[in-house]
């Protein structure tokens, strides 16, 4: 038995309710999310507009109280303070002073996190060179564009060089090659052993640099585990394109290897799971059929994403349709 | 408490930074130094007692609008870091909500002070210049406008640390126009035949701040003496009530979810 690594951030049952306005009824907004970030991990929190992603971190950024359940990072509750000197966040769409300079906004948060004086000059210049902002560094933040505040963001959430970094749709706003700086970043923390956890709906980046992921809709976990194993389950299949395959062996040959058949003309279309390819080519072979091309189809992240949104809302659809029967 | 000052001081400063950037501040500060040099103008249109009409207008004119420079600032001052969402990065770091609002707070009590140096000294610059006499009086005089402005920051401090600028506006005006009649509705309410009126008189006059405790500008611009006793219980009922008014505003704050 391998230990698993120690767990960084850790939420249980953790429901929230909003309250629209005075009269009005509260809205649930979180039911019962549970998850677990483990140390070192990238760790990739998944969902559409609205799922309720921004509003676990502001629970776990001490911002917002929850209505019920529990949330700690490295073993402290969330609503205390000291733990946050070992943990950097980027909000979401970040705003800072805009009177400031770029290097006077992170002298500012770096006297925040307590950075030594000594220190503190060296530590803003690596910050600066780290997000590439080296050449408006001296320049106001109100002059800064939505991808170099985005940067600034970032810097000021790594300061002081914390262990763990909450980051909120951290490519948001970035054209490409910020967005591959950023990429960069994250998996340079991760070589120094750092745990992030990241926002996102980008899900090329999810699938690019996550280890695991937590996928949340309406509010609910729909699943929390390695990223390998959430793209295995249907990850490779193959699109194959027949000829002269009789009918009734298609029929059968579609039971078997559990593919999707569709007549097209004179040619037969078919999908197959990767590791029934041989099979179903052997078999098709046999019948007598003509194989006229076979190409690898990789299911994409936000292919399966959108399954287990849709299947997510159908499961709230019936959770809300057995509710009014029993009310 | 090192560690706590080291993380409210730079909010502080930033604050400060933030309010001097504020082109209405200057605007008002300008309208409070032209005041009392208007008063000049005022008083050479009496026969008697120019100087002391000239002081009586900058004295005035000092309390009135680094009152208003207090509200305005102060209103703004939590509800716009939370509508801006700036808060959000601050209190990522290790820094708690109470030392957020009292860095703020200490921000805004320094910019009304340095506006109330500048008009004392344009106060100072105007007697001078029409041969006004200037005594200790004056000078304890802008001293307690200085903490009475301390007592409206965190009045402005409390209210801004849960409702909109517009709300806050109109509690802190109430609460400064209130401030300044309670000594009077308290002795008019003793006076009263009914007993719950004199409680209720009794009550909000414990309740309401109560301004005119800081108000000396009679005794100076007519010479009159202040004793020292005067001023300190004033600094000390200043104190007081200010720690009580921040204590439920971090109490309050402490609470808030921000969304």
């Amino acid at each position: 038995m391998t230990d698993s690594p120690p767990e960084i951030v850790r939420v249980d049952d953790l429901v929230k309710d909003f309250r629209p306005g005075l009269g009005l009824r509260s809205k649930r907004v979180l039911h019962g999310v549970s998850f677990a970030v483990r140390e070192g991990e990238i760790f990739g929190f998944v969902g559409p507009n609205g799922a309720g992603k921004t509003t676990t971190l502001k629970v776990l950024m001490g911002l917002i109280r929850p209505t019920s359940g529990r949330a700690s990072i490295l073993g402290c509750d969330v609503g205390e303070a000291g733990f946050r000197q070992h943990i950097g966040f980027l909000p979401e769409n970040p705003y800072f002073y805009p009177f400031l300079t770029g290097r006077e906004i992170l002298r500012f948060y770096a006297r925040l996190c307590g950075v030594e004086s000594s220190l503190l000059a060296e530590r803003v210049n690596d910050l600066l060179a780290l997000v590439r902002l080296e050449h408006a560094s001296d320049a106001r933040l109100s002059t800064y564009s939505k991808g170099m505040l985005q940067r600034v963001g970032i810097a000021q959430a790594l300061i002081h060089d914390p262990e763990v970094a909450f980051l909120d749709e951290p490519m948001s706003g970035l054209d490409p090659i910020g967005r591959k700086d950023i990429r960069d970043i994250i998996l340079r923390l991760k070589a120094a052993g750092k745990t992030v956890f990241m926002n996102t709906h980008i899900l090329s980046d999810v699938e690019m640099i996550c280890d695991r992921v937590a996928i949340i809709v309406n509010g609910r976990i729909r699943y929390e585990g390695p990223i390998r194993e959430f793209l295995r389950e249907d990850e490779l299949r193959s699109d194959i394109v027949l000829a002269r395959l009789p009918s009734e062996t298609s029929t059968e040959l579609g039971e078997r290897f559990s593919a999707t058949l569709q007549t097209v003309g004179e040619t037969i279309e078919v999908q197959v799971r990767e590791g029934q390819v041989q099979g179903f080519l052997e078999a098709a072979l046999g019948a007598g059929a003509e194989i006229l091309s076979v190409t690898p189809n990789r299911v994409s992240l936000e292919h399966i994403f959108l399954e287990a949104v849709e299947e997510g809302e159908r499961a709230d659809a019936r959770a809300d349709r057995g509710g009014e029967g029993t009310s | 408490m090192t560690r706590s000052l080291q993380r409210i001081w730079p909010i502080a400063t930033n604050t400060v930074r933030e309010a001097i950037r504020h082109r209405l501040l200057y605007t008002l500060l300008f309208f409070a130094v032209t005041m009392i040099g208007v008063a000049v103008l005022i008083a050479s249109l009496s026969y008697v007692e120019g100087e002391r009409i000239i002081q009586d207008i900058g004295l005035a004119s000092i309390r009135l609008f680094s009152v208003g420079i207090a509200i305005f600032v102060g209103i703004g001052l939590i509800h716009g870091e939370v509508d801006r969402r700036t808060i959000y990065t601050i209190l990522a770091k290790p820094v708690t909500r109470a030392e957020f609002l009292l860095g703020k707070f200490v921000g805004l009590l320094l910019t009304v002070w340095l506006q109330l140096l500048l008009m004392g000294l344009a106060f100072v610059g105007v007697s001078l210049l029409v041969g006004a006499p200037l005594d200790l009086g004056y000078a304890a005089a802008l001293f307690l406008v200085g903490i009475e402005l301390m007592v409206i920051v965190a009045v402005a401090t409390l209210f801004s640390s849960f409702s909109t600028p517009m709300l806050s506006a109109f509690f802190t005006l109430g609460i400064y126009a209130l401030g300044h009649l309670s000594r009077n509705l308290y002795f008019l309410g003793q006076e009263a035949d009914v007993e719950n009126v004199r409680r209720a008189a009794t009550f909000l006059y414990r309740v309401l701040p109560d301004l005119e405790t800081f108000n000396v500008s009679i005794q100076a611009v007519h010479g009159l003496p202040i004793p020292a006793t005067e001023v300190g219980w004033a600094v000390l009922y200043g104190l007081a009530y200010t720690t009580a008014l921040l204590s439920l505003a971090i109490y309050i704050f402490h609470r808030r979810d921000l969304e």
